[in-house]
């Protein structure tokens, strides 16, 4: 019975929507920010209730399956509107709505006194009701729907202080990247409804078992179509050039939606499609090396960053690669788990950097930082927590979740794959240190500090706390199964080469190299502050330029050209025709119009004679 | 008196007040057209009526004929007040009609 009603899920963000985007237009700023985050906060009282129904079924029948109404059907191909509640997607809905609520109720306090304070909320709660949709759509159409959804809020929200050219480019920016990677999902859509006859998730994992011999370059094609669009949702090489530039919005934005939740679309919906991959081995390899391309470059990349807001970008992109090398190493769960650490401490990062930058009154400028541990105890101990987290530090949840990838990585592809994702990780301590260094040694920042509320910190104290515990899902360490995996229940993919003592071993080297580098990193760049980083890396090893010479400046030019030859001479040119034409006919028409009184007259007798001859001409009278 | 010669004559007299009303100018002498026009209708009324042994003719020039004085009782009106109003009664000179 309650399950039946799974709909309830994105019911409420879009009830929220509605009510402060109709009736709210003249409420005030506290009463739009209950119903924004009370929407959310109900969904997530919900989503616990169905966690528990989900925990009460034994492990092999956990989902929830609904199917609200058929949306399209042409020939043998039908399209429902179906929502899934199974494990996986439970993992994400919580995620979405727990740190949702969070941050909805940080910028109840963030955003307070800012002139589109509806219109804010308005897109945050659009933003989860469409990213519910995304995640518990039971099919690739539907998901698409949320995906695309998702793609709008964030270019709303990215662009939200349209008043500044640059947040209205990177609005422009995301978006249009993000249609390279929406074109091959929808390609990988087509595919996938002309080879296996159905978009359902569970139809298609049901044709690929039924048909041991299916094609594997089929499921592949389908499969490398449908990773093309994750790799845009999902900012990886070389689709991440709009995510650094995304942080333009509003930081619980930057938080929200390009941290925790919908930039790690991408690997759940290779999660999703996990059977698909199964069946095509073949691609595997190709995300591993793509994610574990993106993680080293955007590692490097964020280490060159001066502002706060663009290393933890760049760490974001770094870190969504390991999630896809975990995938292309088959390893789901351990994809899965290091999305949900990674969402809990990168958006407390985030939040703990906007209250950084509010106690600062706007500076973003790590240079201009230092010795804010003292001053601001409620943000730097949750950042602190965050920073180990992220490092991936025993006991915090980041080591358990990198600890797997990595050692699955060795696995499946042997040492030289696994040193250059140590070396990736090396790289996180070496920009978490560079992020520390804002807290420690010498005060940097000479105004005055506006200390942030109870509702600012509240959230951070939270999240550093399950940035702590969310560690516990990886337990029982150096397992198979973890507690997570378990409730996952996906495919495990082949571990280990290695016995548990390699894997221990491994694991503590890792951890000692990791926590020295953090160490004397952050005494380092708390030291000489102002050292200016390399060029190089400090625009991403120039790969916007590139893109800018070889793309963007070649399509401004033929947009020029069609401009003012086709635009203004062809189109313009037939409209301002039409005018002239019919200004033409008026006035030769206007002067019938002389008001003389007998032309009238005699017009009016020509024509009744002209009809009174033709009738008579043509009855034959003459 | 043959039917023919009321007709044509009725014509040529409609004709007459057609051309007056559409060649000359001042407002009084297009009225009297108007009423030339008018019993031209009037006269060959009267000669179908003569030539069919009907009534109803000769009761239709009647109505034709209150009509036409209360059409000249109004017209007077508008030309006196043309007049007083624009300075003139020359309708090739009056062309308020136009928009």
């Amino acid at each position: 019975m309650f399950s039946r009603s799974l709909w309830i899920l994105p019911a409420l963000p879009a009830l929220g929507v509605l009510v402060n985007g109709l009736l709210g237009t003249s409420w005030r700023e506290r009463r739009i920010a209950v119903v924004a985050s009370g929407s959310v906060g109900l969904a997530l009282a919900a989503a616990v209730g169905f966690l528990a129904e989900l925990l009460s079924r034994p492990p092999g029948e956990r989902r929830i399956a609904v199917r609200l109404y058929r949306w399209l059907s042409e020939g043998p191909l039908a399209v429902d509107v179906g929502f899934l509640l199974d494990p996986l997607s439970m993992a994400m809905v919580l995620v979405v709505l727990f740190l949702g609520f969070l941050i909805h109720l940080y910028s109840a306090d963030y955003m307070r006194g800012d002139p589109g304070f509806r219109r804010y909320f308005v897109c945050l709660n659009l933003f989860v009701f469409f990213m519910l949709v995304l995640v518990l759509a039971d099919n690739l159409v539907v998901t698409f729907a949320g995906w695309e959804g998702v793609g709008l809020c964030s270019y709303l929200l990215i662009g939200f202080h349209h008043e500044r050219k640059s947040a209205c480019d990177a609005g422009r920016k995301a978006f249009v990247v993000n249609r390279i990677g929406d074109f091959g999902f929808l390609l990988g859509i087509l595919l996938a409804a002309g080879a296996f006859g159905t978009v359902r998730y569970g139809g298609i994992a049901a044709v690929l078992e039924a048909d041991p011999s299916f094609s594997a370059a089929v499921a592949a094609a389908v499969a490398l179509l449908l990773f093309v669009g994750a790799v845009g949702k999902s900012a990886q090489f070389p689709l991440h050039v709009w995510l650094p530039d995304a942080m333009e919005g509003p930081t619980p934005v930057s938080a929200l939606i390009h941290a925790a939740t919908m930039v790690n679309a991408g690997v759940y919906l290779l999660c999703r499609i996990s059977p698909l991959l199964e069946k095509a081995p073949a691609v595997l390899p190709v995300i591993a090396a793509v994610g574990l391309a993106t993680a080293l470059y955007a590692a490097l990349s964020a280490l060159g960053q001066r502002d706060i807001k663009r290393v933890l970008a760049y760490s974001t992109v770094s870190q969504i690669g390991y999630m896809f090398v975990a995938v292309g190493c088959g390893l789901y769960s351990a994809g899965m788990f290091h999305l949900v650490a990674h969402g809990i401490f990168k958006g407390l990062l985030f939040l703990a950097a906007g209250a950084v930058i509010h106690a600062l009154g706007g500076e973003q400028d790590l240079g201009r930082m230092g010795g804010l541990g003292k001053e601001l105890p409620a943000v730097s101990l949750p950042f602190l927590a965050g920073i180990l987290a992220l490092a991936g530090v025993f006991p915090f949840a980041g080591f358990f979740s990198k600890d797997a990838i990595l050692w699955g990585s060795l696995g499946r592809y042997g040492a030289a794959f696994w040193l250059a994702g140590f070396a990736g990780a090396v790289l996180t301590a070496l920009y978490s240190a560079k992020l520390l260094s804002a807290f420690a040694g010498r005060e940097g920042y000479p105004g005055p500090l506006h200390r942030p509320g109870p509702v600012l910190t509240m959230p951070l104290a939270v999240l550093g706390a399950c940035a702590l515990l969310a560690g516990a899902g990886g337990l029982p360490l150096f397992a198979k199964d973890t507690f997570f995996a378990r409730f996952l229940d996906m495919p495990a993919g082949v571990h280990g080469a290695g016995g548990p003592a390699l894997e221990t071993a491994l694991a503590a080297g890792q951890l000692i190299v990791i926590v020295a580098v953090l160490f004397a990193a952050t005494r380092r760049f708390a030291r000489s502050r102002k050292t200016p980083s390399p060029a190089l890396l400090a625009d991403g090893f120039g790969i916007d330029r590139i893109y800018g010479l070889l793309f963007v400046r070649p399509l401004a030019a033929l947009a020029r050209f069609s401009f003012a030859s086709v635009e203004r001479r062809v189109v313009d040119g037939a409209v301002n025709g039409l005018g002239a034409l019919s200004m033409a006919l008026g006035r030769a028409s206007a002067r019938f119009q002389s008001g003389l009184v007998r032309r009238y007259a005699a017009s009016l007798a020509a024509g009744a004679f002209a009809l009174v001859g033709l009738g008579l001409y043509f009855s034959g009278g003459f | 008196m043959s039917l023919m010669a009321v007709v044509f004559t009725g014509i040529l007299l409609f004709a007459v007040g057609a051309a007056g009303f559409v060649l000359r100018g001042n407002a009084l002498v297009l009225l009297l057209c108007i009423e030339i026009m008018l019993n031209a209708v009037n006269l060959v009324l009267a000669g179908f009526s003569r030539y069919l042994y009907g009534t109803e003719g000769q009761v239709f020039i009647f109505v034709i004929m209150a009509a036409g004085a209360a059409a000249a009782a109004v017209g007077l009106a508008v030309v006196a007040a043309l007049r007083r109003r624009l300075g003139t009664a020359d309708m090739n000179r009056i062309n308020v009609l136009k928009g």
